[in-house]
């Protein structure tokens, strides 16, 4: 079940704010690599792996009711993912090894990210100490790096396409993204997304600070973008001005099922930095019990049903865009976390 | 002086009303449209009254809750309804040649609230105000200012402008009222009243430019006329 009441009153010792070093986050002070925490952090993998394309599927679901359509169920995603695995591979005569290799690196990276955050427990697990939340950064970007130059690699011209505009919103989302993670460290004073998760839960005046609020704003423009729904999308994926569809367009079969599954892997752990590091840091394990991890998971799930219903309602309600006014988000979501990091400043 | 002793609530309070303000103010540099400007102004106004009324709750001044009352009338009614009246006026809805893309004006007015900041650290500094409330309002008034004075330069359309003048005495009244919140009443009716005459004229001058000229956008206006 949820496990927010345990995690009020007795909490543990950790005070956020003054320095905490990494040790006093794990509990009894140094690294006990016992075979639970082993366990927990398989399956912190294994839940980002296995749920994330229901989380597409709630998605996807939610906009065609929104637009009183039927919609195609929640499980769509998983027979989509199972039908692609089994149909055969074509390949391109311009292809070169990159074309195999990047499916394959993005999905490893996706399988990293998860190790880093808090998808499951509060609390940080064997391995976790590999990266801060800029190491996770990297390693998300890496992805879908990989996957730009796989759709140049081809040399088809929507794969260019799709690649240069990839890149310009990246050039012009990663600035954005930077400050994001500026400004959560100067307001919990650490780069470890365990300590802003403790910071959060336990005081009420850190959480309602403008500081917090704008870094919040700034992210959720942030998480549109990422995710591919910026406003100038329309509700169809193969169009005119499409940018994550355009650069693999080339592939099919199994290594078209990992990229969509990468890609809902990476929505996935978005989704999880933004409620369980920035806005609802509640609900994850505290003892680190199996029945305290499942009803995580189930925690994470209606957690990611209510962004899911902000999105798709920002999404719908949002009119389209022109193509070229795709800079106006990003520079609202840059101009968020500047004031997030003045609310820092001053607070 | 009322920042120096505040009750966190009532701090954090402050600040969130008055970073709601200049966030405001942003909305204001970043739509192309009059009608959003005027609702965002409406809004910022409405916000004021009722930091006003806050302070007024937490300090003891029983006057300010007049003076919200009167902010919300004239500022968050009259005001916007007046220049409401005179954007029906007019045939023109938006700006239509910008000197800035609304995303470009966005990132300059973030680089004007960075200056803002550290303008007001320094200040104070130099004033030896230790709580961060005041050094919030100081950069909110600072960078509302300067957005003010943006809008003022980057817009042509005269309701744009009259806005811009708005915003950037919003700015100074947020400041005020945190800052030395127990102003004589009778300053602030003044400078109310000096509001309303400031859109009136500007109503007279946009009929006057629409007749004579034919056009409200200051880009048109480059013929001297003796």
């Amino acid at each position: 079940m949820y496990e927010r009441s345990k995690a009020a009153p007795q909490d543990n010792p950790i005070a956020p704010v003054d320095d905490v070093g990494w040790s006093a986050l794990v509990k009894g002070g140094s690294f006990p690599m016992s075979e639970r925490d082993i366990l927990l952090q398989i399956a912190q993998v294994l839940t980002t792996m296995l749920l994330a394309p229901l989380i597409q599927g709630i998605i996807v679901q939610f906009e065609e009711r929104i637009q009183r359509a039927q919609g195609p169920g929640l499980f769509q995603p998983y027979r989509d993912l199972w039908k692609l695995f089994h149909k055969q591979i074509v390949v391109p005569q311009t292809a070169s090894w990159l074309f195999f290799a990047a499916p394959v690196v993005a999905f490893t990276c996706m399988l990293v990210v998860p190790i880093l955050i808090p998808v499951l427990t509060n609390f940080p697990l064997p391995l976790s100490d590999m990266g801060d939340i800029l190491g996770g950064g990297l390693i998300l970007t890496l992805g879908s790096f990989m996957i730009v130059l796989a759709g140049l690699d081809t040399s088809s011209a929507y794969g260019g396409i799709g690649s240069s505009r990839a890149v310009m919103v990246a050039i012009l989302a990663e600035p954005t993204l930077i400050l994001v993670f500026v400004g959560i460290t100067l307001l919990a004073k650490a780069m470890l997304p365990f300590v802003v998760n403790h910071l959060l839960v336990s005081s009420w005046a850190v959480y309602w600070s403008p500081a917090h609020l704008f870094l919040v704003a700034a992210f959720f423009i942030l998480l549109l973008v990422e995710t591919d729904r910026m406003p100038i999308h329309s509700s169809t994926h193969i169009e005119v001005y499409m940018i994550d569809e355009g650069r693999i367009l080339e592939y099919s079969g199994p290594l078209l099922a990992l990229i969509k599954w990468a890609s809902a892997m990476k929505q996935f752990i978005l989704y999880t930095i933004f409620c369980n590091v920035l806005i609802l840091p509640w609900g994850l394990s505290v003892e680190g019990t199996a029945i305290g991890a499942a009803g995580a998971a189930v925690a994470l799930i209606i957690k990611f049903a209510l962004v899911a219903c902000v999105v798709v309602f920002v999404e719908t309600a949002q009119s389209r865009l022109r193509f070229f006014r795709y800079q106006e988000p990003l520079a609202a979501s840059f101009l968020l976390a500047i004031l997030s990091i003045v609310g820092t400043q001053l607070s | 002086m009322l920042v120096q002793h505040l009750s966190p609530i009532a701090s954090s309070l402050f600040s969130l009303l008055a970073i709601a303000c200049l966030l405001l103010s942003f909305v204001m540099l970043g739509s192309r449209w009059l009608n959003n400007y005027l609702y965002a102004f409406a809004a910022e106004s409405w916000i004021i009254a009722v930091l006003s009324a806050a302070v007024g709750f937490y300090g003891n001044y029983p006057e300010l809750y007049l003076i919200a009352i009167l902010t919300l009338l004239f500022r968050g009614l009259l005001l916007p309804y007046l220049v409401w009246r005179i954007i029906r006026r007019l045939d023109v809805d938006r700006e239509i040649h910008l000197f800035l893309q609304p995303s470009t004006s966005l990132i300059v007015g973030a680089l004007f609230v960075m200056l803002a900041l550290s303008v007001s650290f320094r200040i104070a500094a130099e004033l030896h105000l230790q709580l961060t409330v005041a050094t919030l309002a100081l950069t909110v008034m600072l960078s509302m200012k300067l957005i003010g004075f943006l809008i003022l330069a980057l817009r042509h359309e005269a309701v744009s402008q009259i806005l811009g003048l708005l915003v950037l005495e919003n700015g100074i009244f947020l400041g005020s009222q945190i800052l030395v919140p127990g102003m004589p009443l009778l300053i602030e009716m003044v400078i109310l009243f000096d509001l309303l005459i400031i859109v009136a004229c500007f109503g007279v001058l946009v009929g006057y430019l629409m007749t004579h000229a034919g056009t409200t956008s200051s880009l048109d206006l480059k013929r001297l006329v003796g």
